[in-house]
């Protein structure tokens, strides 16, 4: 079952476009992440499914039926989705009376929203803080007890923007950690934005890319601005971040622009030891920074003079063996290559 | 020096023995102010309320208007007033003229502008977000609106007590169309005006410690209220 589904979506802001997006349906149950630099359009994706803000054009479907953007007919549909925000805020009472807001526009009776406060407080750990006046928590609790005051509500959809970004590691693990639980026992539905790719891969069962408001199928990671130059009629160059030149075929080109943003696919690029680089395709020297394991392979991030990602499969990364701080040759050829506007 | 020293001494034995003209004289005051500055507010908080929320042609020309408003003389107020509530005026059948009625009229009129415009303050300074939890919540917009009032109280209430400092020490409109009939309108400004009039500082000093107190005691209490919710 189809929690959402979207089609042919837009939304602008004076004219400007923020969001379009072609199709997109979202399985009830699932966790699903939301990746995209700043200005694609996430939050203002978050808001539409929260229903807090209403597409310029394009349908949404929310459980098989089509919603109207009309005050009386959204207020209902609230009532099944909470909206995070990135930096929540508690109104300035009592914990206690925050976390009831919600239960009593609900019509839920007195003992009923005790038992449910408690049963929260003591899923987000905070049930000394009950009687606490909210305004002098700090930004970590606010964080749980805002999210503590979603869960109360038992929504059917859970949307997140950052819900991680502004608090420290401790907190950010017991998000985590609580996301999970409730996307496992309560069967909630969650969306959540984030910049970090990391926490998506670990957390959503499936990671959306946001660009420039359009879905697109590239990962977030590896993508820089680039400027184009034409070399010859047959050839480009591209400048990255760091004065790095990739010379590219003038068919990779989709249009005469001369900025562009490039993305460079980490499953495609070619790691080769620093005096094994292949004669037959120019290599970018860099040395290694990072390596981290992840699900069934290696994630290694290299300073090319500027920082590049590449995920290698186990064996690959078995027969280099490539250590921190090693110098090694980076290949990318032009399969590996994606030139968007 | 010693006309101060000596009005100053026997004012304090006025306030300290409870006078009874000056403890009449204040009532008046009081009596006027307060509902001056409740009839006041029930107009200006709603009106400063839907204009900062609301998005409507010509809104900054509003906001320009009120604040001018802010400057308006009493005098000009009283002389308005008058020209409708004397015996003359569209409303003379009433015989509001030298009633306390007609000063609450005037006052009303002084300080809507100044609700308004501190209550739009207010209001625009409260974080969009307050709205936007509101409503994830599940608020319907009666509901939010109350959300959004809760957490503008203390720049609502200071624009109130704006107010009632901006009534409770006016003259012109008090004297204009109260008259300053002694025991009936004569309020602790125009008292104070006679009394200097009259020469006689004592009790025009010791309205004058009242009037001061007065102001002191409300700003403290305020102080104290919204000191308790700050982080």
């Amino acid at each position: 079952m189809n929690v959402y589904s979207l089609d042919t979506l837009t939304k602008a802001y004076n004219g400007r476009p923020i969001l379009d997006i072609d199709h997109l349906e979202l399985e009830t149950g699932r966790i699903y992440g939301l990746l995209g630099p700043n200005g694609a359009g996430k939050t203002t994706l978050l808001n539409i499914l929260g229903f807090l803000d209403q597409p310029t054009s394009g349908r949404l479907d929310f459980f098989g039926k089509t919603v109207r953007f009309q005050e009386r007919e959204l207020q209902p549909l609230r009532k099944e989705v909470v909206v995070l925000d990135q930096y929540p805020v508690l109104f300035t009472t009592s914990v206690y009376r925050n976390l009831e807001f919600g239960l009593k526009l609900r019509k839920v009776e007195r003992p009923e929203r005790e038992r449910v406060i408690d049963e929260v407080l003591d899923l987000v750990d905070m049930t000394s803080f009950k009687h606490e006046p909210a305004h002098t928590l700090s930004g970590g609790e606010t964080q749980r007890i805002a999210l503590a005051r979603a869960l109360a509500l038992s929504p059917k959809v859970f949307l997140c923007d950052e819900p991680t970004a502004s608090v420290d590691i401790e907190n950010q693990a017991a998000i985590i950690a609580l996301l999970k639980e409730i996307n496992e026992t309560k069967k909630i539905t969650i969306v959540f934005t984030t910049h970090d790719r990391l926490l998506a891969a670990g957390l959503a069962h499936q990671t959306l890319v946001l660009n420039k408001g359009r879905l697109v199928s590239t990962s977030y990671e590896n993508t820089f601005p680039c400027k184009i130059e034409p070399v010859s009629g047959k050839q480009v160059r591209c400048q990255l971040p760091g004065n790095t030149w990739i010379f590219l075929s003038s068919s990779a080109l989709q249009s005469g622009a001369s900025t562009s943003r490039l993305f460079i696919d980490p499953e495609k690029i070619r790691l080769y030891p620093a005096d094994k680089a292949p004669d037959s395709s120019p290599c970018l020297l860099g040395k290694v920074v990072q390596l981290m394991e992840e699900a069934a392979r290696i994630r290694a991030v290299i300073d090319v003079g500027f920082l590049l990602t590449i995920l290698l499969k186990r064996e690959q990364y078995e027969s280099l063996r490539p250590g921190i701080g090693d110098t090694v040759a980076v290949s990318i050829t032009e399969d590996a290559v994606i030139l968007s506007n | 020096m010693d006309i101060l020293i000596g009005s100053l001494l026997s004012a304090l034995l006025l306030v300290f023995s409870l006078d009874r003209e000056m403890l009449a004289i204040v009532m008046v005051s009081l009596q006027v102010s307060c509902a001056s500055t409740v009839l006041a507010a029930l107009v200006g908080v709603p009106c400063g309320f839907f204009i900062a929320l609301r998005r409507f042609a010509g809104k900054q020309i509003v906001i320009t208007v009120l604040n001018t408003l802010l400057a308006l003389p009493t005098v000009v107020i009283g002389l308005f007033v008058y020209a409708f509530v004397s015996r003359r005026g569209i409303f003379g059948p009433l015989d509001l003229l030298y009633t306390q009625k007609a000063i609450i009229l005037g006052q009303i009129i002084l300080i809507i502008p100044l609700v308004s415009a501190l209550t739009i303050a207010a209001i625009s300074r409260i974080d969009d977000r307050y709205r936007r939890t509101a409503m994830t919540l599940g608020a319907n917009r009666m509901q939010t609106a109350k959300v959004i009032l809760f957490e503008a109280r203390f720049g609502i209430t200071a624009a109130i007590v704006a107010a009632f400092g901006r009534v409770i020490s006016e003259v012109g409109i008090s004297m204009m169309l109260g008259g300053n009939i002694k025991g009936f309108t004569r309020t602790m400004t125009t008292a104070m005006a006679l009394e200097y009039d009259k020469g006689a500082f004592s009790l025009a000093v010791a309205l004058g410690i009242v009037l001061m107190s007065l102001s002191f005691g409300m700003n403290i209490l305020f102080h104290f209220f919204q000191g308790k919710y700050r982080a």
